[in-house]
């Protein structure tokens, strides 16, 4: 028993460390909380699900949808974010909550209101057994997928050259820029990680959902949210830090808490969040630089 | 349209005659007010009622009107799924002369719409809000008019106890009065009936996982032989896919609100889920008929059983005007009210001597092979279903 709801713990905590790592990265160059990454998501979903209804095998269709999310991400910074560069936070924020309405809406009249049904491959729904517990197959490929994004994640920021002048820029985006590196080139390719990390989530959220909605990204994007202010807001491994950390608490206070006060258990995780932010304002892990508005 | 060209027609007489004849022309026209969703998380529910309630007013707008008297104009307002804006857009309705106010499938935004209804009298009828309490939270011009989910429960409930189900697991969401009742209503008709809750659980709407749940339905001491659940889209496909990935084979049985489009796209991973319906178009039957009128007029088929409970919405309202033999909305109250035996496209539907709350079939119907097999149609015995 314990051993499983371990399992569920981590496996959670993995989508939450990716949600969280998308909005983080952004988050750390521009300043910018995208709001319109839960959407990222959901167009990923509509995307698995039309590649799959084109008949396209699975793995091409995984690949198809979380190029889309990746593209998407690209785009979106282009048309919506470029032209508020420079502007306050708020004009930004208000930005990416327009982005995110403007997308629902699109995705309720354009395609339907009512979530579409997603057929996972049999063997997804599968379970294997180890002496006394099982483990599903989807929460198995969660952990891995999600353990394997954050390697090459972090391989990509320590080894690429774009990766350190993201780094370098997340401490000092004026120095990188004295450095001769494009800003736009930065920013773009921070759009484009979190477009993919968004698209991978979005694989594991659909795998376990079963489904595609219009709204399926509040909540995620919510979580991603809460995760990254726990973690350290701009800081990539507290985004990672927090992901976990909401994860295993969910599914704990789900396992352990008596049927009388379950019902207050998102209550509980958030006033958790504030005892967490009391004790250490900045984070878990703080960002190297303080924020710039 | 009609009415605007008689408005012109009698423009032009008076004009011509000297007369005012204006009276004649907009005096028997009624204003029916929906405030529906037509975004959100209701959408999937309140549009096809609507569909099915427009279907029935514009053919009998071609008839006359109700009564084939009062030609019908349906305003619609969209509620975003919000309870609040429903109560906004309500108000806009009764502002603009709504005589008749028909509010979403649930029961929150509906009683949110029914305490502005019901001061002024104004009948108000819910798409497909099922919850028994919706009736008696507003006063006597809310009406319901799909089968209530103690009467759904009582019908699952009952089939459970006949195929020999001994121990249920009443998984509930404290979020809608649908999630969180239905399936203690079924709870209380089986252990009645001799059966045994062997577990609780609880999840919240939308919420991502349901592991932790799974994980402790597994762990049972007592294994429950049935899982009964009001969870809908999109948390009941994300419920079973986890709980079948968990290797978890225990039976699911819900309510109405899982009988859909989605729910049924999911295939074999839905496999034996009961469910129920208002209504099962067996071949002659007038829901066959309806069903085949109905993908005329839309260009669709219906989705559900959604569609022909919307139509008689617009049947139920007819017949009301007929008995009260006016547009005077308390008039209409009573004569809905009293309805008895009403002869609907399901079955008979009859609202005398209830709450409000009309007394009608419930179809049960289970997935198989990703179709919906029926397995029987009944209305269960007044005596066992449970107080709301």
């Amino acid at each position: 028993m314990i051993a499983q709801q371990i399992i569920n713990a981590v496996s959670l905590g993995g989508v939450y460390a990716l949600l969280a790592l998308g909005l983080a990265i952004v988050f750390s160059i521009v300043g910018l909380i995208n709001f319109a990454h839960g959407e990222l998501m959901t167009l990923s979903g509509y995307a698995l699900l039309a590649s799959l209804v084109l008949g396209f095998p699975f793995p091409v269709a995984v690949l198809v949808a979380v190029s889309c999310g990746a593209l998407a991400a690209v785009a979106m910074e282009r048309v919506a974010f470029r032209p508020m560069r420079g502007a306050s936070v708020t004009s930004l924020l208000l930005t990416s909550f327009a982005v995110s309405s403007l997308l629902k809406v699109v995705f309720q009249n354009g395609i339907s209101a009512r979530p579409q049904a997603v057929a996972m491959p049999s063997w997804m729904t599968g379970a294997f057994s180890f002496g006394d517990f099982t483990i599903g197959v989807g929460p198995s490929i969660s952990i891995v997928v999600s353990a394997l994004a954050l390697i090459a994640l972090e391989v990509f920021l320590r080894r690429s050259v774009t990766g350190t002048a993201m780094r370098a820029a997340a401490e000092d985006f004026d120095v990188v820029r004295l450095m001769g590196i494009p800003a736009s080139r930065i920013i773009a390719t921070a759009f484009l990680l979190s477009g993919l990390l968004a698209g991978l989530a979005a694989m594991l959220w659909v795998a376990q959902r079963a489904s595609v909605d219009p709204l399926m990204g509040f909540t995620p994007v919510l979580k991603a949210f809460i995760a990254a202010v726990v973690g350290g807001l701009g800081s990539l491994p507290g985004a990672v830090a927090g992901g976990f950390l909401l994860g295993i608490i969910e599914v704990l206070l789900q396992a352990t808490l008596p049927g009388a006060i379950a019902p207050y258990r998102d209550a509980i995780v958030l006033s958790g969040v504030i005892a967490v932010l009391l004790v250490r304002p900045q984070g878990l892990i703080p960002a190297v630089r303080a924020q710039r508005s | 349209m009609p009415s605007l060209y008689r408005l012109h027609r009698a423009a032009l007489c008076a004009a011509v005659f000297g007369i005012a004849a204006i009276s004649t022309a907009s005096a028997e026209e009624i204003i029916i007010g929906a405030a529906t969703a037509q975004t959100g998380g209701l959408a999937p529910y309140d549009q096809p009622a609507l569909a099915g309630l427009r279907m029935s007013l514009d053919e009998l707008n071609a008839k006359g009107g109700l009564a084939g008297k009062y030609t019908v104009k349906l305003l619609i307002k969209d509620t975003r799924s919000d309870t609040a804006q429903t109560a906004t857009v309500a108000q806009e309705l009764i502002d603009a002369g709504a005589k008749i106010m028909i509010t979403p499938c649930d029961a929150d935004p509906s009683i949110s719409a029914g305490q502005l209804t019901q001061p002024l009298g104004i009948p108000t009828l819910t798409l497909c809000g099922s919850a028994p309490v919706l009736t008696g939270a507003v006063g006597d011009v809310m009406f319901g008019t799909y089968p209530a989910d103690n009467v759904q429960a009582t019908a699952v409930a009952d089939f459970a106890v006949s195929e020999g189900k001994k121990k249920v697991f009443l998984l509930t969401s404290p979020d809608s009065t649908y999630t969180a009742n239905l399936p203690e209503y079924f709870g209380k008709v089986f252990e009645t009936k001799g059966g045994a809750i062997v577990g609780r659980g609880t999840f919240s709407m939308g919420q991502p996982d349901f592991s932790a749940e799974i994980t402790n339905i597994k762990g049972l001491a007592d294994k429950p032989d049935l899982i009964m659940t009001a969870a809908y889209e999109p948390d009941f496909p994300a419920f079973i896919q986890q709980l079948r990935g968990a290797g978890v084979t225990i039976p699911v049985y819900g309510a109405d609100a899982i009988g859909t489009p989605t729910i049924k796209a999911l295939g074999k991973l839905v496999d034996g889920v009961v469910y129920t319906a208002a209504g099962y178009a067996e071949p002659g039957s007038k829901l066959e008929a309806f069903n085949a009128a109905f993908t005329k007029y839309a260009g669709h088929a219906p989705e559900s059983t959604y569609e022909v409970n919307g139509y008689e919405i617009g049947l139920i309202l007819d017949q009301a005007v007929k008995t009260a033999g006016s547009d005077n909305p308390k008039a209409i109250r009573d004569a809905i009210a009293g309805l008895k035996d009403f002869e609907g496209i399901t079955g008979k539907i009859t609202y005398a001597g209830t709450d409000r709350m009309p007394l009608r079939p419930v179809a049960l119907m289970r997935y198989e092979g990703g179709e919906g097999k029926h397995v029987q149609t009944l209305i269960p015995d007044a005596a066992d279903v449970p107080a709301p």
